[in-house]
This record gives C-alpha cells, sequence and structure tokens, in this order.
C-alpha cells in the first residue's frame, strides 16, 4: 500500500509537487509515472484563467491512498470518476464508494480534506476540473442564477460544498467521446476544452432543473433504480425488458418504479433504454465493421426503417448519412 | 432588399453593427433578438478563448435581407457551419455558393481578407454556427493549407484563401444538439463554447488525418479475402480457379471481390496467383526431384514451356534452366 499526500489547485503549482510524490516527472503536459506502479496517462490543460482540466486514464499496478490537503483554498474540484474496480472516497464525515455504477460525480471543497482509496488492478478514468471559487461566483451572478445564496455556499467560512452525485447519460457519453482520442496535441486540447465547458453546461442544466434529489431519495430504492439501469445497460442488445419485470426485479410498484426512474435518471426507462441503445449504434457505425442491417439486427430492431427512423429523430441525421460523412 | 454591412471581429462589438442594421439593440453583450419586422430569432455571440469566437444564428427571417462582411484588416478565419434545412447563399469573390441542407456542401472557410455576402433564404429556419478565429492560432494550419491553395491557384498573390466543403458526421450532430437546446437555458453559453471548440477539434482531427477511417476493410472481409488467398496458395498446381469462383467462396460480388483483394495485396487476384505458382516452380526447380522441365510445367499444370520460361523471366529475371537441378538418378 503506498500513502501519497498530494494537493491540487485551480493553477499549475500543484503538477510538479504531484508528480514528485509519485516519483515521476512532468513532459510537457503529462505526468510521467513510473510503469511498474501504474500504467497509462495523465494529462492536464489549464483551459482558461482559473480552471484547469486533469485527465486521467490510469490502471493501477499497487493500492494506492491519495490524501489530498490543498494548500490553496479558493476552488472548487468536479471529479468525473468512472472506475472500474474498487475506489472510495472519505473525508472526516462521510465515505462513498466511485465508479461507473457508484457516485461518478463528486464535486468537492478545497477546504475539505479527503482521501482517495483505490485497489490495485482498478482502471480508472477521470476528469478533474477544478475551478477558482470567485469565477464560479461572478458566473453565476452574470447569468443571474440563483444558487441559493451563492455568497454563502462560497465563503469558506460559512459553508463547504460537497456534492455526491451520478453524472447525466449526455455527460457519460461525453467522456466516453474523449476517451476515444488521442491524448495530447492542440485537437486532443480542443477537444478536451470544449468538452469541460459541456461538462460545465450539463452540471448548469441540473442546477437549473433543480435535479438534485438524490439525497433525498432512500437508500435501498436508489440501489435497486441503478441496478435496474446497470440491468438495462447489459441487456442493451435485447428488447425492451417491460416495466413489470423490473419494478419486480426492484421490488416496487410498477407507478412507484417509474415515478423514481424518472426522478433518479430525469428519463423514462424506456428512453432510457433507446438512448443508450442508439449512443451504442452510433458507435458501431463509427467503427463500419458491420452494415446497417447487421447492427439494426443485432440490437433487436424490428426493422431497417424502424432503426433508421429511431435514429433520425434522435440525432438528426439518418445512420446512412452518418456514415457517409464520417 | 435590405444590406446589412458588418465587421467580424474577436469581440462582442462586432455585433453592434448587426444590431444596428437589425434597428435593435445588443442585450448582454451577446444576445441580438430580431425585430418582429424581419423575423424570429436570435443572433448569439460568445468569445470562447482570446482567440477564438464563436457567433450562432437561430433566425427564421421574414423579409430577404443580404449580410455584406467586409474584409478587414486581423488575421483571422471564419468558419461557417451551415446547419439549414434549405438552401442558402454565400457570395465570395463574386461566386455564388449554395450552403445549407443535408446533401449539400455545409462547410465554408472564408478569410477575413476577403469580402463576403451572406444571404440567408426568406422564411425558412436559418440555422448556424460562425466561428471566428485568430489565424496565429492556426499558423500550421495555414501554412500547409495556403501551400494546397497555390498549387492549386498559382494566380493567388495574397494569403487568403477559402473553403468550402463537407461537415463531418460528428460535427452535425453536435449542431444538432445546438439547435434542440434552448439559447434561454442558462446552460446554453458554456454549451456553446464547448460544441464550438469540439467543432474545431473534429475539424482538425480529419484535416490532419486524411481518409484514415475511409480505407478501412471490415474486419469479416478482411478474414473472406485471406481465406480465398489461402485457398490460392494451396491450391497452386491446378488451374486458376476463375473469379467468380472466389467471389462466391468470399461472399460478395466480383467486383468487390477484385477491389478488396486489391486493397488488401496491391494486386489481382490471377497476378498473384501466377506469382505464387512461379514461386512453386522454383521450389520444384531446385529441389532435384525432376528429370526435365517438361515434367515440372505438367505440375504445375502448364501445357506450354515458353510460357512458363516467360512468365519465370518476368518474375525472377532468370530463366528456370539456370535455377534447374536435376535429377540424375
Amino acid at each position: 500500500m503506498k500513502i501519497i499526500e498530494h494537493s491540487y489547485s485551480a493553477d499549475l503549482a500543484w503538477v510538479e509537487p504531484f508528480a514528485k510524490q509519485f516519483e515521476g516527472r512532468v513532459e510537457g503536459n503529462f505526468i510521467m509515472v513510473p510503469e511498474d506502479s501504474q500504467s497509462g496517462t495523465r494529462y492536464f490543460l489549464e483551459c482558461e484563467e482559473g480552471i484547469i482540466a486533469y485527465y486521467i486514464n490510469v490502471t493501477y499496478k499497487k493500492n494506492y491512498h491519495l490524501i489530498q490537503k490543498n494548500i490553496n483554498k479558493d476552488f472548487v474540484g468536479f471529479y468525473y470518476n468512472l472506475t472500474d474496480g474498487e475506489a472510495s472516497v472519505s473525508g472526516d464525515h462521510f465515505r462513498y464508494d466511485v465508479g461507473r455504477w457508484q457516485y461518478n460525480l463528486a464535486l468537492i471543497d478545497s477546504t475539505l480534506e479527503s482521501t482517495y482509496v483505490v485497489k490495485s488492478g482498478s482502471k480508472t478514468f477521470a476528469l478533474c476540473i477544478f475551478i477558482k471559487k470567485s469565477l464560479l461566483e461572478t458566473y453565476a451572478k452574470r447569468n443571474n442564477i440563483e444558487f441559493e445564496n451563492i455568497e454563502k455556499i462560497v465563503d469558506p467560512k460559512i459553508n463547504t460544498m460537497i456534492r455526491f452525485d451520478r453524472m447525466s447519460n449526455d455527460s457519460f457519453h461525453l467522456l466516453q467521446d474523449l476517451r476515444k482520442l488521442k491524448v495530447g496535441g492542440p485537437v486532443f486540447d480542443l477537444n478536451l476544452v470544449g468538452t469541460v465547458h459541456m461538462l460545465i453546461s450539463n452540471f448548469l442544466k441540473k442546477i437549473a432543473r433543480n435535479r438534485i434529489i438524490i439525497q433525498t431519495v432512500n437508500k435501498t430504492d436508489l440501489a435497486n433504480i441503478i441496478n435496474a439501469q446497470m440491468f438495462l445497460v447489459e441487456n442493451i442488445n435485447d428488447h425492451f425488458p417491460s416495466i413489470k419485470v423490473m419494478a419486480n426485479k426492484a421490488n416496487m410498484s410498477e407507478s412507484k418504479f417509474k415515478n423514481l426512474f424518472r426522478k433518479i435518471t430525469g428519463e423514462t426507462p424506456s428512453i432510457f433504454f433507446m438512448n443508450n441503445k442508439l449512443l451504442l449504434a452510433k458507435e458501431l457505425l463509427e467503427k463500419k465493421q458491420l452494415t446497417i442491417t447487421q447492427i439494426s439486427d443485432q440490437l433487436n430492431f424490428t426493422n431497417n426503417s424502424y432503426f433508421a427512423s429511431k435514429f433520425k429523430a434522435h440525432f438528426g441525421i439518418s445512420p446512412k448519412t452518418y456514415i457517409k460523412q464520417l | 432588399m435590405k444590406t446589412i454591412t458588418h465587421l467580424s471581429t474577436l469581440f462582442p462589438s462586432s455585433l453592434d453593427k448587426l444590431a444596428e442594421g437589425l434597428e435593435t439593440k445588443v442585450i448582454n453583450n451577446k444576445l441580438i433578438s430580431v425585430p418582429k419586422k424581419f423575423g424570429d430569432g436570435c443572433l448569439f455571440f460568445t468569445q470562447i478563448t482570446p482567440n477564438i469566437s464563436a457567433l450562432f444564428i437561430d433566425v427564421t427571417f421574414n423579409t430577404e435581407i443580404k449580410f455584406h462582411r467586409i474584409s478587414g484588416q486581423d488575421d483571422l478565419l471564419i468558419f461557417h457551419y451551415d446547419l439549414s434545412e434549405h438552401v442558402n447563399i454565400i457570395k465570395i469573390n463574386n461566386m455564388d455558393y449554395e450552403i445549407g441542407a443535408f446533401d449539400r456542401l455545409d462547410l465554408a472557410i472564408i478569410d477575413n481578407n476577403i469580402d463576403s455576402i451572406f444571404k440567408p433564404a426568406a422564411n425558412e429556419r436559418t440555422v448556424a454556427i460562425r466561428l471566428i478565429i485568430n489565424k496565429n492560432i492556426l499558423t500550421d494550419f495555414v501554412k500547409t493549407y495556403s501551400e494546397q491553395i497555390k498549387e492549386q491557384k498559382t494566380t493567388s498573390q495574397k494569403v487568403s484563401f477559402y473553403h468550402y466543403g463537407n461537415i463531418d458526421s460528428n460535427s452535425i450532430l453536435l449542431i444538432q444538439s445546438v439547435k434542440h437546446s434552448s439559447i434561454k437555458d442558462l446552460s446554453f453559453e458554456p454549451f456553446l463554447k464547448g460544441v464550438s471548440l469540439k467543432l474545431l477539434g473534429n475539424f482538425f482531427n480529419k484535416f490532419y488525418n486524411p481518409d484514415s477511417s475511409s480505407s478501412k476493410i471490415r474486419e469479416i472481409e478482411n478474414t473472406s479475402i485471406e481465406k480465398t488467398k489461402e485457398y490460392l496458395q494451396n491450391n497452386v498446381h491446378g488451374p486458376f480457379p476463375s473469379l467468380t469462383f472466389l467471389a462466391a467462396m468470399a461472399g460478395m460480388s466480383e467486383s468487390k471481390y477484385k477491389d478488396l483483394f486489391k486493397k488488401c495485396y496491391n494486386t489481382t487476384p490471377n497476378i498473384f496467383f501466377v506469382n505464387e505458382k512461379m514461386k512453386y516452380g522454383k521450389k520444384l526447380l531446385k529441389s532435384g526431384n525432376f528429370r526435365s522441365l517438361t515434367e515440372i510445367i505438367y505440375e504445375l499444370n502448364y501445357t506450354k514451356l515458353s510460357y512458363f520460361t516467360s512468365k519465370y523471366y518476368e518474375i525472377f529475371n532468370r530463366k528456370p534452366s539456370e535455377d534447374f537441378v536435376k535429377n540424375r538418378r
């Protein structure tokens, strides 16, 4: 087990000491870490004054305890974390498991000391965004957002921000798109900054709709809904399994299931299912290994034309045009 | 017809002229809401980085309006993405270009040194994103690009150019998603910024890695081509099995088979087969198991020694007799 104490900040001051802690070095915008402890990429970029993006795509080969103790306490960290394996974030009064199906979006104030525990063999894909609080404040003010007393929230003496949440489906796919790209270079930088902006946009959308209700939902209910989501994604190739079956699985009445699902994911089960199906179809089309008919069959669409019409309704262009101009 | 002249710059102040022309005011330094007199919709401007700005246009004009962008001194490039469902006109160097509609070209890149006129069609929803970019972040791109242009037209005296092409699918999806979101949402501005940057990312990705994916061969096709190749290699004693047979074996039409075979091995099936035969012939010649050349050519299913000799010479630049090891027993 390896214990590492480090800090983040909304400028690039944390990078060098961080690399040293890992016995690595900084090369351009990459943090190079010795291959025997972890393999993969760590990349950082200053998107604009006061906004830092930190991209992590690594496989850990040792158990790690990362203790975050910040020197500069003037920023907020957004952690989009899609870890495959065991990982958790804990602090004085809280402990949450993180990963694709756990809490995958954490919003943690820089004043808090937190520990990130990750087991050997875990594959972490994460994007961290560090934003200066003053920036958030001016941003919110400029756009007239009622951040329920934004001043109170960003004043470190009165309040600290901490929130564990699940990212929206949109955000998840944004990250997946980013993951496909080769890291480094101007093209990647453009995409990275673009993704950061879009993630912030999604987050604001969520706040505007006041959809952060997860903390008010009963824990077992929440777990059941997440399980239902997992079930749908795992069986994405099949037909929609019917509300009845899923409600039974989740030990809820059909109406309760439908309502809760919608509350937590923002979509009805069948729309959630269809959207994921179509996104998968898009990915298959991009790979150019299967024809449109094969994809439509594999995903269990009744026929091509139904698939094409659904695709068009969702993305705005037909599968054929999509391939043509890829 | 009304004409509005304006200048493109990286700053929100470039909206002033547009607003004046449309007889309205700029709201919050970023938004122009088009008055009912001219149409319905708005223009939205945002500066993304010191060197990149975006102007989003989503308006249904009810009269014909010409937007005359006069050339400016700043070293800027303008990317005009048009996702309207009908045809708009862009006039560059007195040439009319149709832009918009899915089946047409829908991306125009114009140098700020050139005048251009944008004429959106009346009574149709016009959706477009204009990215205004400082050339100095693109020095590399501009250099390679203007070189290419120079090769095409030696007359160009200045380094000013325009390009006219297709938007790639992923970018279309991005613009579509902007089309569906509302300008009034507070999440709109960061969203537009994100989309704009990703659009640029996509464009340069395509520019620097041209046709990386277009020439890709499907795995299944690859394996079936491989299968026929192995068949040819294993049947060098026989006659050429005919294209029809091989194509059927690979499960495709003859023309497709020929095309793919050429893509994989850079030669036609027949030439490939003859080459294999010759390689096998060389092996037989050197094996010392045969008493005469005629025996070998029968083994290879040839009837004329002269044909074999000439083919052999073509490939190895030697006569078969030079390589022949005779069986003396």
